[in-house]
């Protein structure tokens, strides 16, 4: 599925205290790409995935999901993404396998049919022994995995994925980005992967898109010309070492910015 | 030797509080005898004791007892289903809630004791009278709870539940009021305290039906028996600690997922 952003632009609050979190913000994400957001905080890298899942109506502009084959056919937003959270927004109450069979009980899958298909995600992402687990007594990279398998599920070709690997330690987020690279390479969604990290982003993504410090917009799109499969190994290269030179000069000019729209912002404060 | 220590430490840990309770009564019991205090005043805790020991023989504890507890639960179960019910019904319905916080804003504050002198000339003072006088009181820490739990049910669930494709009913039911829990059951909790309170009160006051722990406790203390009124005393205070209890208990059962750090 193709997501065509057009001109989305999203203010937030009202009169003097307006906050523009993108401007007319485009760009084309193609279909079975894996594209990644990466801004400083606040330039509304998470705003713009959750515009584009149907979770937030723009101020204006507007955001189409459609099939490249048929792009005339309109499909209501949301319909055919799905959202993996920075904060996982896991449902405490449920057991891992009730988490991960919310979409389907949703749709009124009956239960052992809903189980059985959430049995497969489970092992899939290497669970098997939690199912009955809450997600309170798991560790952070397993509810990561959870919180995937959960999105998996609901089969839906878009995956947006808002810093998921941002709370993980150094060991774990390397670990889950090897399984979202083998995710990828297997089913090849279309994944919009907003991220702060700069090396993630060059070793995930088939193009950075370089975000400016508030209000948002398109500084530079860097295609990622990496083979794939990708491994963490070519973090070691001479091309990847370039592409993260010349990420790092874009995206230093735009993080001094955002610094400053901060002192700004906590200076005129009483 | 630093282990020893730690298993030492945790002995007496475990014991202390209970050896605490024991010395007390010793010392309260040598206080008594030595100085010859009359039981009128102050009973040593072994008449006490023995008392309590009669009164259970001959049955009239077990009696009272029972008579308040099926009070206390029948006071609390009107005030938890009406108070959930009201609480989920102004969580969902933006009208209810308007007009229900003024009713409540309004009559929270008001000490519901006051109530009693309205509610002896419209009910007399029967069974009626008892249970809506605690049933009135817990009913509003129960509202009030379950109305803020749905309130403040996360935001980010909810969002995550319609992007997996929940509609309004099943963010409702599956997501908000389960979200809700912890805040529902600690509204419980406050009202099953007054609502203890207000039965045994009530039954102090209005003792037409001449029985429960706190008609007991009144009458004892009428006729001046003052080991009557201790050993009643120390009967609703392990009754109010075990149904304490009991209900901790069960929030466990209902809600596991509120010991874990959430998420």
């Amino acid at each position: 599925m193709d997501v065509v952003v057009e001109e989305v632009t999203q203010i937030w609050g009202q009169g003097v205290s307006q906050v523009k979190a993108l401007d007319r913000f485009s760009h084309h994400f193609r279909s079975g790409r894996f594209s990644c957001l990466l801004g400083p905080s606040g330039c509304g890298k998470s705003t713009l995935i959750q515009i584009v899942g149907g979770l937030e109506p723009a101020t204006a502009g507007h955001v189409r999901v459609q099939d490249p084959q048929h792009p005339d056919r309109a499909r209501p937003l949301g319909a055919d993404s799905v959202m993996v959270w920075q904060n996982l927004n896991l449902f405490p109450w449920r057991n891992v396998i009730d988490n991960i069979a919310f979409g389907l009980e949703m749709r009124r899958v009956p239960r052992a049919e809903r189980y059985q298909r959430a049995n497969t995600f489970v092992a899939s992402v290497g669970l098997r022994g939690f199912e009955h687990h809450l997600p309170g007594q798991l560790s952070g990279g397993m509810r990561q995995r959870v919180a995937l398998a959960r999105a998996l599920i609901m089969e839906r070709p878009v995956l947006l994925m808002d810093e998921p690997f941002a709370a993980l330690d150094a060991q774990t987020k390397i670990v889950m980005q090897e399984e979202l690279l083998k995710i990828f390479d297997r089913t090849h969604k279309t994944i919009l992967f907003v991220t702060h990290a700069i090396e993630e982003a060059i070793l995930l993504g088939d193009e950075v898109v370089v975000m400016t410090a508030r209000p948002g917009r398109i500084k530079e799109v860097i295609p990622i010309a990496l083979p794939r499969p990708r491994s963490l190994e070519m973090v070691n290269t001479k091309e990847f070492g370039a592409l993260f030179d010349r990420t790092f000069h874009l995206i230093r000019e735009e993080v001094t910015a955002a610094l400053a729209q901060q002192a700004a912002l906590v200076a005129s404060q009483p | 030797m630093k282990r020893t220590d730690g298993r030492t430490a945790k002995l007496a840990e475990a014991l202390l509080p209970a050896l605490s309770i024991v010395i007390f009564l010793l010392i309260w019991e040598l206080v008594v005898r030595w100085r010859g205090i009359a039981p009128i005043y102050l009973p040593a805790p072994t008449s006490i004791a023995l008392q309590m020991w009669q009164m259970i023989a001959g049955g009239s504890l077990e009696f009272h007892l029972g008579v308040t507890l099926l009070r206390i639960f029948a006071g609390f179960f009107v005030a938890a289903v009406s108070g959930i019910a009201l609480g989920l019904l102004m969580g969902m319905s933006r009208i209810v809630s308007r007009i229900a916080d003024i009713w409540i804003a309004a009559l929270y504050p008001l000490p519901k004791i006051s109530l009693i002198p309205l509610l002896i000339i419209w009910l007399g003072t029967g069974e009626s009278y008892r249970i809506v006088i605690s049933a009135i009181t817990a009913f509003f820490p129960i509202v009030i709870s379950t109305y803020a739990g749905i309130r403040q049910a996360d935001r980010g669930l909810i969002k995550a539940a319609e992007d997996l494709g929940a509609n309004a009913r099943q963010i409702q039911f599956k997501v908000v009021i389960p979200a809700a829990m912890p805040s529902i059951l600690s509204g419980l909790q406050l009202g099953m305290g007054v609502t203890i309170i207000l039965i045994v009160a009530a039954e102090m006051i209005g003792g037409s039906s001449q029985s429960g722990m706190g008609y007991l406790l009144i009458s004892s203390g009428q006729v001046m028996e003052t080991e009557k009124v201790f050993a009643s005393l120390v009967v609703l205070a392990v009754m109010g600690a075990a149904i304490m209890k009991l209900q901790q208990w069960v929030d466990r059962r209902i809600a596991p997922w509120v010991a874990h750090d959430n998420r």
